[in-house]
């Protein structure tokens, strides 16, 4: 009954952030162009690098093909919260929120999903004239095209609880914005953006293996391309499923400390 | 007129270090956010050099020198531009931006050099380090000359950066609610991290006569590596000069259109 209602509210919360983010369609747009530009460095660089060889079983098709679900995949992950939640704390603007008979990190998500919804329109057409562009041969694997929504419904999610956690240092401190940078740039270079993880050297590679960064970006893809089989495949999973628990714990956490502290502030 | 507005400026600095000083802690975290990006951007460049040899014909250490002169030039746009030139465009949209056109200076003026984000300083220290210790691991013989030369190129490279800001921002004057300007800026410059010379020829094109990055970043790095310095180094200043000119010009045709928000 209750869990009814919850749907019922967030979906019209996303009607109405999806009719809102459609009016500033060309600045969203803006912002969407990051995650098509950063990629497309690395392709570039990769390309250069690569040659005629491979890298780690990365040969040049490979390295194109990778960028490009990137491209999809970095889109469809984004977290957000830092420039959507942390701005409604840091102000007060949180507060008639709270009084809505909905936790308020469900407007983020609606919010969240809006934003990469309203982006498709442009995105997926770049995304399509790239690859027919580029044209790289691609060799289907259909037990990681299966397991690639799972393992992408994951990442989001990591990625949405972790974005919303540091939303949520706003409540402490007024510069959450730096932890984000620094979070941003592990992501970066251990969450397979610099490179495919299987590209990464010895110490980076395990780094990454264990670190919550590839979980919410460049697992999927390894998924998605077949590069992750077997007992290493079951393995990623597992790891992805225990980010997203330890994700979530560690947003009830926050969120609890987080509102007592608010009131206590007197925004 | 020019010491008059030197004082203006240098008030405003004051005011900004002072309101720096007030938030010690801050500072602290945010030397640790520059450390920390520096790591990441410097493992970046290792994974790369980790399986080659040279990248766009550069070796790892002209690479590390190019990516001190990228985090140098970041530190010092996002401490002495971006944060005058985005408070124009918040003003515009609110409309408050009819104080600065009261004021008895130059707009131009108030619009660039009012705000400092001070704390960006470790940035800027930071990039130099990088700069400084790649290069002495090169073993470039430093002549008189070269220093000279380095340094004019990256004033080039920083007066073309304050010329497309400040035509990002004029837009500001048709689009109120053009959208974030650090946004847009950052996503070009990115490219700026790696010598132009990697990228396939329209995009070298692009982010040389379009955006052009390449003065800011590759061309002060061929000349102080002691890379074959192309030809892009004699037109460096004139690019340097008309694009300040244009923007300026720019500015002062949006300014025009300029119709404050209540009308």
């Amino acid at each position: 009954m209750i869990r009814s209602r919850t749907l019922a509210g967030f979906a019209s919360l996303l009607r109405a952030e999806l009719a809102d983010l459609f009016q500033y369609r060309i600045e969203m747009f803006l912002y969407g162009l990051w995650q098509v530009v950063n990629p497309i460095i690395y392709l570039v660089i990769w390309s250069t690098v690569v040659g005629s060889g491979d890298i780690a079983g990365y040969d040049r098709d490979d390295f194109v093909l990778y960028y490009l679900v990137f491209m999809a995949v970095s889109h469809l992950t984004l977290a957000i919260e830092v420039y959507t939640m942390a701005p409604s704390i840091q102000t007060g603007r949180l507060s008639p929120h709270l009084l809505r008979p909905l936790h308020p990190f469900w407007r983020a998500g609606a919010l969240n999903i809006a934003y990469k919804a309203v982006n498709l329109m442009f995105l997926v057409p770049i995304w399509v004239g790239l690859a027919l562009i580029l044209r790289p041969a691609f060799e289907p694997d259909w037990l990681g095209i299966a397991l690639f929504l799972p393992s992408m419904v994951m990442a989001a999610s990591i990625s949405f609880l972790i974005g919303s956690c540091f939303a949520m240092f706003a409540f402490w401190t007024t510069r959450s914005m730096s932890f984000w940078d620094i979070w941003m740039s592990l992501t970066l270079l251990l969450g397979g953006q610099v490179a495919p993880v299987a590209v990464l050297p010895g110490v980076l590679q395990q780094a990454a293996v264990v670190l919550p960064m590839r979980y919410t970006v460049g697992f999927p893809i390894e998924v998605a391309l077949g590069r992750v089989q077997g007992a290493e495949l079951a393995a990623g999973l597992a790891i992805q499923a225990g980010w997203t628990v330890a994700a979530a714990a560690a947003f009830v956490v926050l969120w609890r400390a987080g509102v007592k502290r608010y009131g206590a502030v007197g925004a | 007129m020019i010491g008059r507005l030197a004082r203006i400026a240098g008030a405003y600095f004051r005011s900004a270090l002072q309101e720096e000083f007030a938030y010690r802690g801050d500072l602290f975290g945010n030397v640790i956010r520059s450390v920390l990006n520096l790591g990441t951007a410097i493992g970046g460049v290792a994974v790369i050099f980790s399986h080659t040899e040279t990248l766009g014909g550069w070796t790892l250490g002209q690479t590390l020198s190019l990516l001190g002169i990228f985090v140098f030039v970041n530190g010092f746009v996002a401490m002495f531009m971006s944060p005058s030139l985005n408070r124009v465009v918040e003003e515009v949209r609110e409309g408050t931006f009819d104080c600065v056109l009261m004021k008895p200076v130059p707009a131009l003026f108030l619009a660039s050099a009012r705000r400092f984000a001070v704390w960006h300083v470790s940035d800027i220290v930071l990039g130099a380090i990088v700069l400084g210790v790649a290069l002495a691991g090169l073993d470039v013989r430093a002549s008189g000359w070269g220093v000279l030369l380095f340094v004019a190129l990256l004033a080039c490279g920083v007066a073309i950066v304050y010329a497309i800001w400040l035509a990002l921002t004029t837009l500001v004057f048709w689009f109120v609610r053009v959208a974030n300007v650090t946004m847009i800026f950052n996503l070009f410059f990115q490219t700026g991290r790696y010598p132009i010379e990697v990228y396939p020829f329209w995009l070298r094109q692009l982010l040389t006569f379009v955006f052009p990055v390449a003065f800011v970043t590759t061309v002060p790095a061929q000349a102080v590596t002691g890379r074959d310095p192309s030809w892009l180094v004699w037109i460096a200043p004139v690019i340097a000069v008309v694009a300040v000119l244009a923007a300026t010009r720019f500015w002062r045709f949006g300014l025009s259109r300029y119709t404050s928000a209540s009308s």
